[in-house]
């Protein structure tokens, strides 16, 4: 009987002990959470992942199928960096995360059939967004706020292209998607549609982030990273084609079909143009803009002024880059 | 006291698996991973609000739905295929195709052919429930003892009454584990679809939470569709027991 209690007791204790020791384990490689698989919108970070790596990071990255895996797999410690805007997850679970660097700015358009021609014309109407407490649905409350309308019934289907699918098929009237899905159905179907006017967001759409231990402990790795990025960014704000030019042939990005490599330059250059990619890194801007941003959204509790920007983003390494 | 003991030890499992739990979210194992006890009050809180209520009358009506499709429909051409050759030659691949298929690799062109509606996500249902109840009807039908088979023949019995009298009820244990298993199977299906296609329901409350970083909620979530499962295979024994009595043979424990 003891002898089969202590069996019991060893296989329930072996899948937990086997878990932890994994993630205790510290790899050489810092290991990076992407929140999607490569594409198109990567590439500009697959480019400065090749300078860190020239400059002797070591890396490896894994790509989950959506953000909050990506973030779950950080807070787990299975991941040392992930892709994401972490912020309910700081608050909530008091992780150490703090966020280094902010990639994109929430750039999403309301793009809608020609019934629209306003925001205020959407009051009361149905509308299409990604997901319950997502991005899109955040825009969608600070809409609602700062025009004083009130959307009708909001349906959930995740991803831009699928949400353009659903609106040419004529399933919604009113959506919300991306720069890049925005400009694709404009050119080819800009007689049938509407792109309303929209107030600036410079809060962050996806941000990099990992555990403040982990940042403070790897610090060199860190710091090349970041000086990689922000010289990527800086060098693509100047000249988007460098994207291109520099996208390495053997890597995630250079093996996507050629039609999605040819329309590197076009996806770059409008994403300068609109202002998707921050030349300094968000830094201080970017950590004031989503503190009040992510509170109106309702993912941030209590009065934006009282929060503090330390609990939430890391700035010594983007701090060290600039200079 | 054989029932006593059954309850101490089913208690007992409960006990080590919450605990395990309790102990987990209490490392933590992850920032991510509430303890029970935090979940459980996640729970009475979403309870109260009648927030899982509202979630559970959108998640129940493509998994009833599909269900209902499934054991109806499935039990008979379960008994089809084990009467019939032919019928089993012709129709059993699709089944054994449709059990090994990666079903959330299938859930775009269901989604392309049946849109992002309900249609979709009974489909869904039914692909996961309906092969394992047909697979499993045949096989009990086509085992069904032939001694009692000739008994019935030899006291002149018709083809329906052998099928009615002697196939169906021989064939009930194992019919039951099918519905059983196809059930579960549903219940998987259900949750899948409100997490692939459109979140709604209980998938709602699971991606909702998870993006606000509501884990708490998240795992009460998770915890309340197992329970429920649960509860409704518990149902499902008790109904067969209640059926069948006495041809259980030991499929249905409890």
């Amino acid at each position: 009987m003891i002898d089969h209690l202590r069996n019991l007791a060893l296989a329930a204790t072996l899948p937990i002990a086997v878990g932890l020791s994994a993630s205790a384990v510290h790899a050489d490689k810092i290991r990076i959470a992407l929140a999607e698989t490569p594409s198109d919108e990567l590439a500009a970070f697959f480019v400065a992942l090749d300078r860190a790596r020239a400059n002797g990071l070591d890396y490896e990255w894994t790509a989950f199928s959506d953000e909050e895996l990506a973030i779950q797999a950080v807070l787990s410690g299975q991941m040392d960096i992930g892709f994401g805007t972490p912020y309910s997850a700081m608050q909530r679970t008091k992780a150490p995360v703090r966020i280094i660097f902010q990639l994109s700015k929430l750039k999403f358009f309301p793009v809608t059939t020609k019934k629209y021609s306003s925001l205020e014309d959407l009051d009361g109407e149905p509308i299409l967004l990604h997901s319950r407490g997502g991005g899109t649905d955040a825009i969608a409350n600070v809409i609602e706020d700062k025009v004083g309308i009130e959307f009708g019934d909001r349906s959930y289907v995740p991803g831009s292209a699928n949400r353009v699918v659903a609106l040419v098929a004529g399933q919604a009237d009113a959506t919300i998607i991306d720069l890049s899905n925005k400009n694709k159905v404009m050119r080819q179907h800009g007689d049938k549609f509407n792109v309303l006017p929209m107030f600036e967001v410079d809060a962050s759409d996806e941000a990099l982030f990992a555990n403040l231990d982990w940042i403070k402990a790897n610090a060199d790795d860190v710091q090349i990273f970041v000086d990689a990025l922000l010289g990527v960014w800086q060098d693509m704000n100047a000249d988007p084609t460098v994207i291109r030019r520099e996208t390495d042939p053997d890597g995630p990005i250079g093996q996507l079909p050629a039609e999605i490599l040819d329309s590197l330059d076009t996806f770059y250059a409008e994403a300068v143009e609109g202002g998707l990619y921050d030349p300094n890194g968000g830094g201080r801007k970017a950590a004031m803009a989503d503190l009040e941003w992510y509170s109106d959204a309702g993912q941030l509790e209590g009065d934006p002024s009282t929060l503090n920007i330390e609990d939430f983003w890391y700035m010594a390494p983007l701090d060290a880059a600039m200079n | 006291m054989p029932m006593s003991r059954s309850l101490v030890l089913k208690l007992l499992s409960g006990v080590i698996v919450f605990g395990a739990w309790e102990v987990a979210g209490r490392i933590p194992v992850s920032y991510a991973f509430p303890t029970f006890f935090e979940s459980m009050a996640a729970l009475v809180d979403m309870t109260v609000s009648g927030w899982i209520f509202e979630a559970y009358v959108e998640t129940l009506r493509p998994l009833i739905i599909g269900l209902l499709i499934s054991a109806f429909i499935g039990i008979a051409l379960g008994l089809w295929v084990g009467l019939s050759n032919w019928f089993d030659w012709l129709v059993s691949p699709i089944f054994i195709v449709m059990q090994a298929a990666p079903l959330a690799a299938l859930i775009p062109l269901l989604v392309m052919v049946y849109g992002i509606g309900l249609t979709s996500k009974v489909f869904v249902v039914c692909i996961m429930a309906m092969p394992v109840i047909v697979l499993n009807t045949a096989g009990a039908v086509r085992n069904a003892p032939t001694n009692l088979k000739e008994m019935g023949y030899s006291f002149l019995g018709t083809e329906q009454d052998i099928i009615l009298k002697v196939i169906i009820p021989s064939a009930s244990p194992i019919i039951f584990a099918g519905l059983r298993l196809g059930t579960s199977a549903g219940f998987i299906g259900a949750i899948l679809s409100e997490l692939k296609i459109t979140p709604t329901g209980i998938g709602d409350i699971i991606t909702y939470s998870r993006s606000i970083a509501d884990y708490p909620s998240m795992y009460a979530a998770i915890f309340s569709i197992m329970v429920l499962a649960v509860l409704f295979l518990n149902f499902l024994e008790r109904t067969e027991r209640y059926f069948f009595a006495g041809n259980v043979r030991g499929y249905a424990s409890d």
